[in-house]
């Protein structure tokens, strides 16, 4: 009788728990909970998108807010026909590199610093002071390669695909407007890796091999970007201002790696034009301007 | 007896029920009145971080998360004690203007049949 008793009293409240998981529980513990759920569910989508590649259009978006504070910091030097003619090599080259699902696009910066670098999406800038450091359009195609190099690598690309914190919040269009708070930092996130942390090694070793390759290609002497970066170790030893041999590997090791490649592939074709001649046409004003 | 037994087990559920579904309760909220201003504005502050945190069971589980992405944001931030040109370029605010110039820089489009005179002209003959 005992044991019936205990029977029942146990089945009753079993059908109570039963009734009460059926209800669910409290309106505000079940508000909290749907809460929970949809916030978990946001994180896991914008984990997964993170985890995919940029598009190409995503890229653009980068490149455009970093070119934007680049172009407000420096300013744009405001000379058509060197405009056009850094175009004109930097087409050049950049028809020789293997990525052609986005336009390179190149500008002159009014800064004495010497300096190029080239951002997302193909926005490519260099200095005054690194167009006056060059001697010879051979150099300029050099230094214009090398940039190139970096976006058909994909060298900053890849470090904004990594990091998961830079791409959380691209899903939404509000975030990729130009200037919203997400672009601002992830630009300045990429602007403070590429001018004060530098590039890994191998990334600027590939885009010098890169560069070769290109202005090879291209039909300049291959060594353009070695006597380049030999001008350059000068001019900053005797206080020229430049990131590239601060962020940069040695310019002797790059040098020997050039060289090693040069080499390698029978490249020193002494009879190809360095076009001086032109580059000193076409840059006139500016070397004036310097001196 | 068997009645007793029901209405017991319906007093012990209803019980849990009220538990389940009342606010969270914190230390703060028990308080005596006795207490000094200086205790109380301390518990203020106490609660406005339980606050920010988030409160109730879920709450909780936030709050880890939160302080997990604030101790990276420390971390990452602890590198660098000096402003580098980098971050000054990056903290630069564009104008209209600024952006205007990306975009001229991005329909600058020269004709190909442009380059490819500027090409023969230098004797380049390039590959592609």
């Amino acid at each position: 009788m005992k044991r019936t008793t205990a029977f029942r009293i146990g089945l009753w409240a079993t059908q109570m728990v039963a009734v009460l998981a059926l209800l669910g529980p409290a309106p505000e513990a079940q508000a909290q909970f749907g809460d929970f759920l949809k916030k978990a569910a946001d994180k896991a989508q914008k984990a997964q998108k993170a985890l995919q590649p940029m598009t190409v259009e995503e890229e653009r978006e980068v490149g455009r807010e970093v070119s934007a504070k680049v172009v407000a910091f420096f300013h744009l030097y405001k000379d058509e026909a060197l405009t056009r003619y850094v175009n004109m090599v930097g087409a050049t080259v950049a028809a020789q590199a293997e990525r052609q699902d986005i336009t390179y696009h190149f500008a002159v910066l009014d800064s004495d610093d010497i300096n190029a670098f080239s951002a997302p999406g193909g926005y490519i800038f260099i200095t005054r002071g690194a167009v006056v450091l060059c001697e010879d359009e051979a150099e300029l195609a050099g230094v214009l390669a090398h940039e190139v190099g970096h976006v058909a690598g994909k060298h900053v690309l890849k470090i904004v695909e990594r990091d998961k914190t830079m791409r959380a919040g691209m899903e939404e269009a509000k975030d990729r407007m130009p200037g919203s708070a997400h672009l601002h930092k992830m630009s300045k996130g990429i602007l403070i890796k590429l001018i004060d942390q530098g590039l890994a090694p191998s990334d600027e070793y590939d885009a010098d091999q890169r560069g070769v390759r290109y202005s090879h290609a291209a039909g300049y002497p291959a060594d353009g970007l070695a006597r380049f970066l030999t001008k350059l170790d000068q001019a900053t030893e005797q206080g020229g201002k430049s990131f590239w041999t601060r962020t940069h590997p040695p310019v002797k090791d790059r040098n020997t790696r050039i060289q090693q490649t040069i080499t390698a592939q029978h490249w020193e074709d002494a009879d190809r034009p360095k076009l001086a001649d032109r580059f000193a046409a076409e840059t006139k004003t500016l070397k004036a301007k310097k001196a | 007896m068997r009645r007793t037994c029901r209405l017991l087990t319906l007093l012990i559920v209803f019980a849990a029920l009220m538990a389940w579904g009342a606010p969270p309760t914190s230390p703060q909220d028990q308080s005596q009145p006795d207490q000094s201003q200086q205790s109380q504005e301390k518990s203020d502050k106490d609660q406005q971080k339980k606050k920010k945190k988030g409160g109730g069971f879920f709450g909780g589980l936030k709050a880890v998360a939160g302080e997990s992405s604030e101790q990276q944001e420390v971390t990452a931030t602890a590198g660098s004690k000096t402003v580098g040109e980098g971050e000054q370029i990056g903290s630069a605010q564009p104008t209209a203007a600024d952006r205007r110039a990306v975009s001229a820089m991005e329909s600058y489009a020269i004709p190909e049949k442009d380059v490819k005179k500027f090409q023969d002209e230098g004797q380049l003959k390039p590959k592609q």
